[in-house]
Order: structure tokens, then sequence, then C-alpha cells
């Protein structure tokens, strides 16, 4: 495999889909949850752009990722509030302590 | 048919959602408190009335003059027969659940958020429903989904409503990055967003199959999160359980079906693969009856109960689908669609009554305890309207006519038989037992409403206002007439049907 | 104006459900009175629409493409049907009267019981299957909410539930049928599926008709889906004659002999029905010998005499079937109501706590022995033309040792019969029972019916002349009352089963105190008991389905992380799957 730049950029998102799923399926604490998210969407970003890239439609895909870097900065606040309402109401981040709800 | 007519039903909840907050932030005395209350609701209820004006508009044009397209800049909006149905159930259940949640959430702590939000996930719903390119699809069910997050974590003081609202959140947004990675590998392919371009440019025979199969993996993977397929189903029950009685109805009754029809907008733009979409969309269906039926089986808190009965809807639902995707019958469609109508009213009125037993048992003696299946123990003596229309709503989910849900069951049913396919014919079979065994959890649910000697919780309750048994009283009626008269929603169900094949086909 | 008729018939009853159970139970008198009013008019226009039997639809309703037309057929077999359900529920809502006095929850009561007479009628008279399904789950849910009517009780909760999941069983079964006729000819209407039969495919004609004997099994609580029948015994007495004695068990009968000339040349269909007939009618005779509740032992009774009912449709004398149905009906609602009277009065329904009730309540006394000898097929009694008719066609038409123990069969009915009859009003008196005078009300419905017991067998040519016009597909003989009664009186069949009712009856006062106490040999016990077994197939059933569903719910963890896996995990499996399905 060739270091060429389309490769480096796959390797890339990748590289950032496997981090970032990896650490949702470990991580226990929630804010290091909305991280993970926060990678996983990186990883999108890049791949949009790459994709406008790709298919010759430049301006598509960069506009598409600027959206969702907007709408995505919305879900992180949203998480982050909740993990602090979360550390409040329970004092802990750590998400197997607080499920409670199953069955 | 103008942009301006149509566009009313998706502007006006949008923009009376910042209004409706803003007048309720206005004027901070504690004096005011319970006037500005009245004030929220007012509005919300005023903004979602003159949202069914353009509705009707666009009903009226689209009966005479069929599917429109509109494009503002690079946003594509149609109004098809799929965009209506959605739309019809978004409004129906929207007003009465914000007529419902007046007593309900009287004087909770930000009455006015719930309200802003409420109206901004309708506006955020029926864009979806006409969302016609693949982007904003994207963006329009994201925007629904932080809207939700919200509504469902509204009880901030519960522990249980932040950590459902935590694990909705999480697993939404993983959902979410699987569409967008679809979105991207269509993207690549195609060079363009837009559903008929995409259809086009993906059409000929240079196109690199693997990658549009999996774009179709992801989308249905990623709104299938939303869908709640089994096994991506976790978020569900919880969700259901906790959130506010009136979102629960939102979120079971509208919410998982207008992400199946993003799902299904999403997967028709790749053409050549409906066999494929066909056959994973009867198994997951076959998967969603069952383990919703099993789960529901041993519940003992009735939402909880309600939530995984949901999901075995949904498999109710898929099956129809995949039947009319998998054979190309347009009977099969609309079954599943007027299912997916009946099942917004049958499960509406459900969580509704629930909500209304919670109100008068639980809420107004300031307690925020789950209602338990004993707890329904003489109810009706006490509410023979709410037992009566709880006990209509979860039988006529079990199919028992005349109620409307039998009637949806049974055009998928024919459809099924109709393809003549063994496969098939035995996954029918299965649905029936599956139907059968739903009653296992419904019926006793009705027996102990009608019990003598009533709970220790009804004989505390306090009495309902009109504003919570009305809509309960509308549902109900709709329930009956549908089950004598199934004919009734044809208008939309069979033009929607056949966009679902003329998008599916080719 | 069968047409006209024919709403009236449906339509009287469900608006009086609606009326009666919205006045509200304050007003119990209004109640009662407009429950029989409303029954009564229903009874009454069943009674004329028997001047216009027809074969031709009456009533044709356009419907959306997959419903079909709702279409109504008055021909013979629907009409004496309705006529059936109507009149005795009309009698057994009289009934109601007295028996449900100060109950609570009367509206309920009553809106179901109206809502079920409708319901019964549009089954019968439906010439849409779908129709015919539709009205077919109505039934069931009323028959549901009754048996658990009282249902603060555990067992009548179990029971109604078991009455429910069990016919819905069989109504999967006739879904599956209805569906495959409606695949293969497009049309739901009964008249087009009986003449174009022969056109189905075997395969899926086989598939259609031993659906349809499934559905039928369970609804008429036969042989393997018996269990539910006895325990459906919770519900009010006036429920248990009317809808587990006289009509809706019937609606399986209904279905074999309404779908017969469509399934007779299916290959081992006939086979199956008489053997289904022949095991539920020998099984449920045993088990009647040894109950000890009166309302079982009449239940296990009925099993046994629709045992007779399927049976004569698998040896191919529908006529003789349909016969014995109307007899059956009359006497088992006679002899469920006397009990009903006769339980209100005592307080019990264990037997072995009555005795020697003929001094006070000789009222009672007479009507049941009535009842009895009827059941037991004795002359002149309805009950006796109806099932030497029966006997008469098994021999000719049905393999020999079916008839064989079929007649084995009767024997034990007049051995059970009077063992409960014995129990009942004669005998020892065993325990001080406190005993109410029966009711006007009661005693009205109840001189009717034993009067119904003498009588309905001369209307055996009506119903002859009724099936022969207008069911064209049935190839019925034409006989007339007084020809039908030479030919029993001389046929050597029925001196064969004379003797052997004979010999029961000798056996049973052989054995009298024995069995009068209930002093059953324990195998015997044992085995009728757990109803031959099917019992514990049942539990079976039910602690496996919930153990997996308990097992199931450690499937949601409610982790976070696990969830997350969920999600990636179907991903790759559907990846995997389309991969294999082939890009």
């Amino acid at each position: 495999m060739n270091f060429t730049p389309l490769n480096i950029i796959l390797i890339g998102i990748a590289g950032l889909l496997g981090v970032g799923f990896y650490g949702l399926l470990i991580t226990r604490n929630l804010i290091k949850v909305v991280m993970m998210l926060q990678i996983l969407i990186k990883a999108v970003v890049l791949a949009l752009v790459f994709a406008g890239k790709l298919s010759g439609n430049l301006g598509l895909g960069q506009s598409a990722a600027a959206t969702v870097i907007v709408a995505d900065t919305i879900v992180a606040v949203v998480g982050l509030a909740l993990a602090v309402q979360v550390r409040r109401r329970f004092g802990t981040l750590d998400v197997p302590k607080i499920s409670t709800l199953k069955g | 048919m103008t942009l301006l007519t149509f566009i009313g039903m998706i502007v006006i909840p949008l923009v009376s959602s910042p209004l409706v907050y803003l007048s309720g932030r206005l004027g901070m005395h504690e004096t005011t408190l319970h006037r500005r209350s009245y004030l929220v609701r007012g509005l919300a209820l005023l903004a979602i009335l003159l949202a069914w004006i353009p509705f009707v508009l666009s009903v009226q044009t689209f009966l005479t003059g069929g599917t429109q397209e509109f494009n503002i800049e690079a946003i594509w909006l149609r109004v098809d027969g799929i965009s209506l149905l959605t739309a019809a159930m978004i409004l129906t259940l929207g007003t009465l659940v914000i007529l419902f949640s007046g007593p309900y959430m009287a004087g909770e702590v930000g009455e006015e958020k719930y309200y802003a939000m409420l109206l901004a996930m309708i506006g955020l719903m029926i864009g979806l429903a006409c969302a016609g390119d693949l982007f904003n699809l994207w963006v329009w069910f994201e925007g629904m989904a932080i809207s939700s997050y919200l509504l469902v974590a509204f009880y901030r003081e519960q522990a249980a409503s932040l950590e459902a609202g935590m694990k909705y959140l999480v697993q939404s947004a993983t959902g979410s990055v699987m569409v967008l990675m679809g979105i991207a590998l269509v993207l690549a392919n195609a060079g363009t967003l837009d559903m008929p371009g995409i259809r086009e440019a993906v059409s000929g025979s240079d196109v690199n199959r693997l990658a549009l199969l999996g774009a179709g993996a992801l989308f249905i993977i990623g709104f299938g999160v939303k869908v709640a397929i089994v096994p991506l189903h976790t978020w569900l029950p919880d969700a259901h359980s906790q959130a506010p009685s009136g979102i629960s109805a939102m979120l079971s009754g509208v919410v998982i079906e207008v992400g199946l029809i993003a799902m299904l907008r999403a997967l028709s733009v790749l053409p050549g693969f409906s066999l494929s979409w066909g056959v994973l969309f009867m198994a997951f269906g076959a998967l969603n009856m069952l383990y919703g039926n099993l789960l529901a089986l041993r519940q003992t808190v009735v939402k909880r109960m309600l939530a995984y009965s949901s999901l075995s809807h949904i498999g109710y639902i898929l099956l129809g689908l995949g039947i009319a995707l998998y054979s190309g019958m347009e009977l099969g469609a609309q079954g599943a669609f007027f299912h997916l109508f009946n099942h917004m009213l049958m499960k509406g009125l459900a969580f509704l009554s629930v909500g209304a037993l919670i109100y008068g048992l639980f809420l107004q003696n300031d307690s925020h305890a789950s209602l338990k299946i004993t707890d329904l123990a003489g109810t009706a003596q006490k509410y023979p309207l709410v037992a009566l229309a709880l006990s209509i709503a979860v039988l006529g989910l079990g199919g028992l006519p005349p109620l409307a849900g039998f009637m949806s069951k049974w055009q998928i049913f024919v459809a099924g038989f109709q393809t003549q396919n063994t496969w098939i014919i035995a996954l029918m079979v299965f649905m029936a037992l599956n139907s059968v065994l739903s009653l296992a959890y419904y019926a006793p649910l009705v027996n102990m409403m009608y019990r003598k000697s009533p709970s220790a919780q009804v004989l505390a309750g306090k009495q309902l206002s009109l504003a919570i048994v009305l809509p309960l009283a509308v549902m109900m009626f709709a329930v009956i007439i549908l089950g004598f008269a199934p004919q009734l929603m044809d208008w939309v169900t069979v033009p929607a049907a056949q966009i679902l094949i003329t998008m599916f086909g080719q | 104006m069968a047409g006209n008729l024919i709403l009236l018939i449906i339509g009287i009853p469900w608006l009086g459900a609606l009326v009666v159970w919205s006045i509200g139970d304050k007003h119990e008198k209004a109640q009662h009175t407009l429950a029989v009013i409303f029954s009564l008019l229903s009874g009454i226009a069943s009674l004329f629409l028997l001047a216009f039997v027809d074969s031709r639809f009456a009533l044709n309703f356009e419907l959306a493409p997959a419903f079909g037309n709702l279409t109504f057929v008055p021909d013979g077999l629907a009409v004496t049907l309705t006529v059936i359900a109507t009149v005795i529920g009309s009698l057994a809502v009289l009934f109601s009267v007295d028996y449900m006095r100060g109950e609570a929850q009367l509206g309920r009561y009553y809106f179901m019981v109206l809502f079920f007479i409708g319901a019964m009628a549009g089954l019968v008279l439906s010439g849409n299957l779908l129709f015919t399904f539709f009205f077919w789950e109505i039934t069931a849910l009323c028959s549901y909410g009754l048996i658990s009517f009282y249902n603060d009780d555990p067992k009548a909760v179990a029971g109604g539930i078991k009455a429910l999941i069990i016919t819905q069983v069989g109504g999967v079964g006739l879904l599956a049928g209805t569906l495959i006729a409606y695949a293969n000819l497009g049309s739901f209407q009964i008249s087009d599926v009986l003449a174009n039969a022969s056109t189905i495919p075997a395969a899926a004609l086989s598939f259609m008709a031993f659906s349809f004997l499934i559905a039928a099994a369970a609804k008429s609580a036969q042989f393997p889906f018996h269990t539910w029948l006895p325990d459906a015994m919770e519900a009010p007495t006036p429920i248990s004659a009317l809808i587990h004695a006289a009509t809706m068990v019937n609606a399986g009968i209904y279905l074999l002999a309404r779908f017969y000339p469509a399934f007779e040349s299916v290959p081992n269909w006939k086979t199956a029905v008489i053997l289904v007939g022949v095991i539920s009618a020998l099984l449920t005779a045993f088990m009647a010998l040894t109950a000890t509740d009166l309302k079982r032992a009449l239940a296990y009774s009925t099993v046994s005499q629709l045992g007779y009912m399927v049976y004569a449709i698998g040896a191919g004398g529908v006529l003789a079937s349909q016969f014995h149905l109307l007899s059956h009906a009359v006497f088992k609602a006679l002899l469920f109501l006397t009990a009903g009277s006769v339980i209100h009065a005592v307080g019990t329904r264990d037997m072995r706590r009555m005795g020697a009730l003929s001094t006070k309540m000789p009222f009672a006394r007479n009507v049941f022995i009535i009842g009895a000898l009827a059941l037991m097929g004795l002359p002149i009694f309805n009950g006796f033309w109806s099932k030497e008719l029966i006997l008469e066609v098994g021999l000719e038409h049905s393999p020999l040792w079916a008839y064989i123990l079929m007649l084995i069969g009767a024997g034990l009915t007049a051995f059970y019969t009077f063992r409960m009859t014995w129990m009942v009003f004669f005998g020892t008196q065993r325990e001080e029972l406190h005993v109410h005078e029966t009711g006007i009300a009661m005693k009205v419905s109840l001189a009717l019916l034993s009067i119904g017991t003498f009588t309905t067998w001369l209307f055996f040519g009506g119903l002859n002349e009724l099936l022969t016009a207008s069911m064209p597909f049935h190839a019925i003989e034409e006989e007339s009352t007084l020809e039908i009664v030479k030919a029993i009186s001389f046929a050597p069949a029925t001196w064969i089963a004379l003797l052997v009712i004979a010999l029961g009856l000798t056996l049973f006062f052989t054995l009298r105190r024995k069995a009068a106490l209930s002093e059953s040999p324990r195998w015997l016990n044992t085995l009728t008991e757990s109803s031959f077994g099917f019992e514990s197939v049942n539990h079976f059933v039910v602690n496996t389905v919930s153990k997996f569903a308990e097992s199931l719910r450690a499937t949601q963890t409610g982790q976070l992380n696990w969830n997350i896996l969920g999600i990636i995990g179907a991903l790759f499996v559907v990846l995997a799957m389309l991969l294999w399905g082939g890009a």
C-alpha cells in the first residue's frame, strides 16, 4: 500500500472510527463517552470532505461537514449538560454505577 | 400548491417554539406564575392548531395535483403520500399531547422549555418527512433527536430519567455517526445528494455496488437505532418508561415511526437492492415481534411493558414493508402504513391513558413513582373512561376486532398470503401466533382494571380534568371507527404505498 | 326485507349493549329490563328471518379490496343458528334478571352478553370469510370478558386467559385457511370458495381444510383443545348456558358443516374429523364420570356431545349434526340454567355437598330430569331423535370401530347423567344447605326451555327443508319429520343404542352407592383430573414460554457498553448477510 494522500486520509478515517467505537465499548466514564462520540464525529467530518473531493463536488462535501460540526456541537453540549446533572444527582460519572434500569 | 401554503406546517411549529419559550420566561414574578403557565399552554396549542391549516391545504392540492417538489437553494422538499401520512400522524398526536400536557405538566419547573422543545420536535419531524435530499434528511433527523433527548431527560431531578436520557443520547448519536458514514459513501459514489439525482447517478453499470451495499447497511443500522430494531433497541424501554407520559406517547407513536420513514427514504436512493432490503426487513420484523412480546410478558411496570410492545409492533410494520419490498406487493406497504397510523393512535392512547392514571394516582399526590400493573386494580370504578380507553387501546394493539389494529394487521396478512411464497406464509402464521402471545400480557392488564377491590393508590387517587380526558375520548373513538371503516384511511395509505413501490422500483 | 332483518338482528343487541352500559350501574332495574327487551326484539327479528331463507346475498356493501365485500347470506344453516343464538340468548338474559340481581358492574355484564348475541348472529350470517373471522374474534373476546367477569377471583382470571389463548390459537387456523383461499381464488365470499374449491391446488386446499379443522376444534373445545371449556365454568351460569353450551362452542361445528362440500374430497380429512369427534366424545365422557363440580360435569358432557356432532360431519351427516346441534342447544341450556338455579339456591357447585334436594326444589328437579333424559337420548325427547340419527349415519358411513366407540359413549352418557341427577336431587342429604326459592324470571325461561326439549324434534322436517332449499353445495336428502320418525323407530341402530343406554343405567344402579359418593377408582380419577395428561401439556407450554421470557430479560443489561456492542455487532451481522446474499 502506498502512502498517497488519499490512502492516508482513508487510514485516518478508519483509525478515528476504530478508536471511537473501541472507546465506546470499553469506557466507563461519562465524559469520556462524550469524547468518544466527538472522535467519531471527527471521522465523519473527514469522510464527508473526502467524499466531496472524490466525487468532484467538493463544495457539497464541505458544506455538509460544516453543518455536521454545528449540529454535533449541540449534541456534545447536551451530553455534557446531562453529565453535569448526573454528577450532581449521583456524585459519580461512572456509567455502570448509575445504570439501574434493566430487564 | 405554492411553497408558501405547504411550508407552513414546518415553519409554524418551528417559529412558535422560541416564542413559546420567551413568553414563559418574561415577567419572572412569582405572583404571575400561574398565569404564565396558561399563556404558555395556550400559545403552544394555538401554534399546533395553526399548523393544521397548511396541512389541510396541502392535502387538498395533493389529492388533485399529486406529488409536489420544491427547492429553496439546496434544500429539497417533497410532498407525497408518505410525507402527508407522516405529517397527519405527527399533527394528530402532537395536538392531543399538547392538550393533554396542559394539566399534566402544570407547575413543573421549566414548563415553557417542555412546550418549546415539543413544538420544535414536531416541526422538525414534519420537515424530516418531507426531506427530498439525503443530507437534509440527516439534519432534520438530528434536530429531532436533540429535541427528544431533552424531553426524555425532562425530569432533571429524577435519577432514572437522567440515566434514560443519557443512554438514549449516546446510542442515538452512535447511530447518527453511521448514517453520516453512509451519506459519505453515497456522496463519494454519486457526487450529489438530492434523491432523484443519486438514483440516476448510481443506476449506471460502472458503479461500486459494494460501497452502495455498505451504505445501505449503515443506513439500516444508523436509522435502526431510532426505529428500535432488535438488538439496537436497548435505549427504548428506558426512555419510554422514564419520559413524561406525553413524551412517551410521542416517542412510541411517532418518533420511532419517523425514524422508519427516514430509513425508507434513505434506502430508496440505492436502486437494485430491494430484494435484499425486503429480506432484511422481514428477518428483523420476525425478530422484533418475538423479542418484544417475550420481554413484555414478564414486565411489572405498565409503561415499560407498553414500551416492549412497541418493539413487537415495529416488527409487524417491518414485516409488511419487507413483503412490499421483496415482492413488489403494494398491499403490504399499504397495510404497514395503515398499521403505522393505527399504532400511533393505539399506542398514543395507551400511553396517554397510563399518563392520566399516573397523573391521578401519583403526580397529584407529589409522587414520581412508576405505575405498576398491580396498582391498576379497581381503576375502572374511579376512572371509568380512562380504564375503558386503556382497555380499548391494548385490545386494539392485541389485534382484536372491531378495533383498528385488527384491520391493519389483516391487510398485512392478506399481502403476505398473496405472495404464495411458503416462507412468507410461514412468517405470517408466526406473526399471527405472536399476536396471540401478546394477548397474554394485554388481557391481564384489562382484567386488573375491572377488579372490584381497588388498590391503595386508586383509593388515594385524585380527580382528572377535562383536558386530560378529552384527548383520550377522541383517540378511543378513532380506534373504534377505523375498526369498522378501515377504508377511511385509504386516501393517504394508498398513495403512500404507491410512492414507496415507485421509489424502490426500477 | 331479509337485509333489514339481518341489520336488526345484529344491530339491536349491539345498540342495546351500548344503551344498557351507558345508563350506568346505579339503575339496576332499568338495566335488567332493557337487556331483556333488546334481546327479545332480536330474537323476534330472527324468527321473522325464517320466512326469508335464501342462498343469495341479502346485503352487499362494498369495502376496500383487501377486505372483499361485506355480505350477509340468510341460508338455512345460518338462520337456524341465528335463531338458536338469539332465542336462547334472550332466555339466558331473562334468567339473568334473577340470577344476577344485586351483582356489581351489571352494565359490563349485559354489554358483553348483548355484544356477544349480535356477534354470534353476525358470525353465522356473514357471507364473507373475513367477517366470519371478525365476528369469530368478537365472540372470543366476549367469552373471555364473561369468564373473567368475577375478576377478583384468580381462578376466573386464569380460566379466562386460558380460553382466550386457546381459542385464539384456533383463530390463527381460521385466518390462515381464509387467506389461503383468498390467495388462490381472489375472493373472500364463502359461496365462491364452495363453488370453486376444486380449482384450488390440492396442497393449498388440504392446508385450508386442516387449518379449519384446528380452528373448529379449538372453538368447539374438541380434542386436543378440550381443556379450556371446563375452566370456563367460572363464568356466571347464564353465560355457561348461552356461550359455553348453546352458541359459541357451536361455531366450530358450523364452520365444519359450512365447508364440508369443499373439503369432502381432501385425503384423510374426513378420517381426521371422525377421529377428533370420537376421541373428544369418549375422553370427556370419562371425565364427566368422576367430576364432582356440577358445572364442570355439564361442561365435560358438552364437549362430549359436540364430539358427536363433529363425528357426524366426518361421517357425512351434515344434517344430522345440525339437528343434534339444535337439540343439544336447547336441552343443554336447560340443564345449565337449572344447575344455575340450584347453585344460586344452595350456594355451592360441589355435588358432594348437595343431595336430596328433590323435595326442596321440586320445580328444578322436574326440569332437570327432562333435560337429563334428553341428554341420555331417551325417547321422546329431542336428544333421542338427533342422537339416533347421528348413530344411524355413523353406522352407515363411518368405520365400524368409530361407531362402536360412539355407542360406548352413549352408554357412558347415560351413566354420568344419571349419576349427576342422583347426586344433586336424590340419595341422602349430606349437608344442611340453606335453600332459596327459584325466582319467577328463572322459572319462565326454564319452563320455555323444557317445552322446547319436548318439541324441537318436530321441526326436523322444517330444518331439512330450509337446508335443502338454500344450500346448493350440500347434497342433503329431503325427508319429512314423519319419515324420519318412522326410519328411526324401525332402524336396528336405534335399538342397539337403546340397549347400550339401558346397560349404562343398569351399571349405574348396581354401582349407585359408590358412584354417587364419587368413589371412582383412583386410576380413573388421576387420569380425568389431569384431562388425560393434556393439562400438563398446557402447563409445559406456559411454563416454557414464561421461563424463556424471564431468562431473556437478562439480555436487556442496561449497561451502556453492552448496548453499544449490540449496535456495532448488528452492523457487522447485516453487512455479512448482505455480502452473503450477493452484492
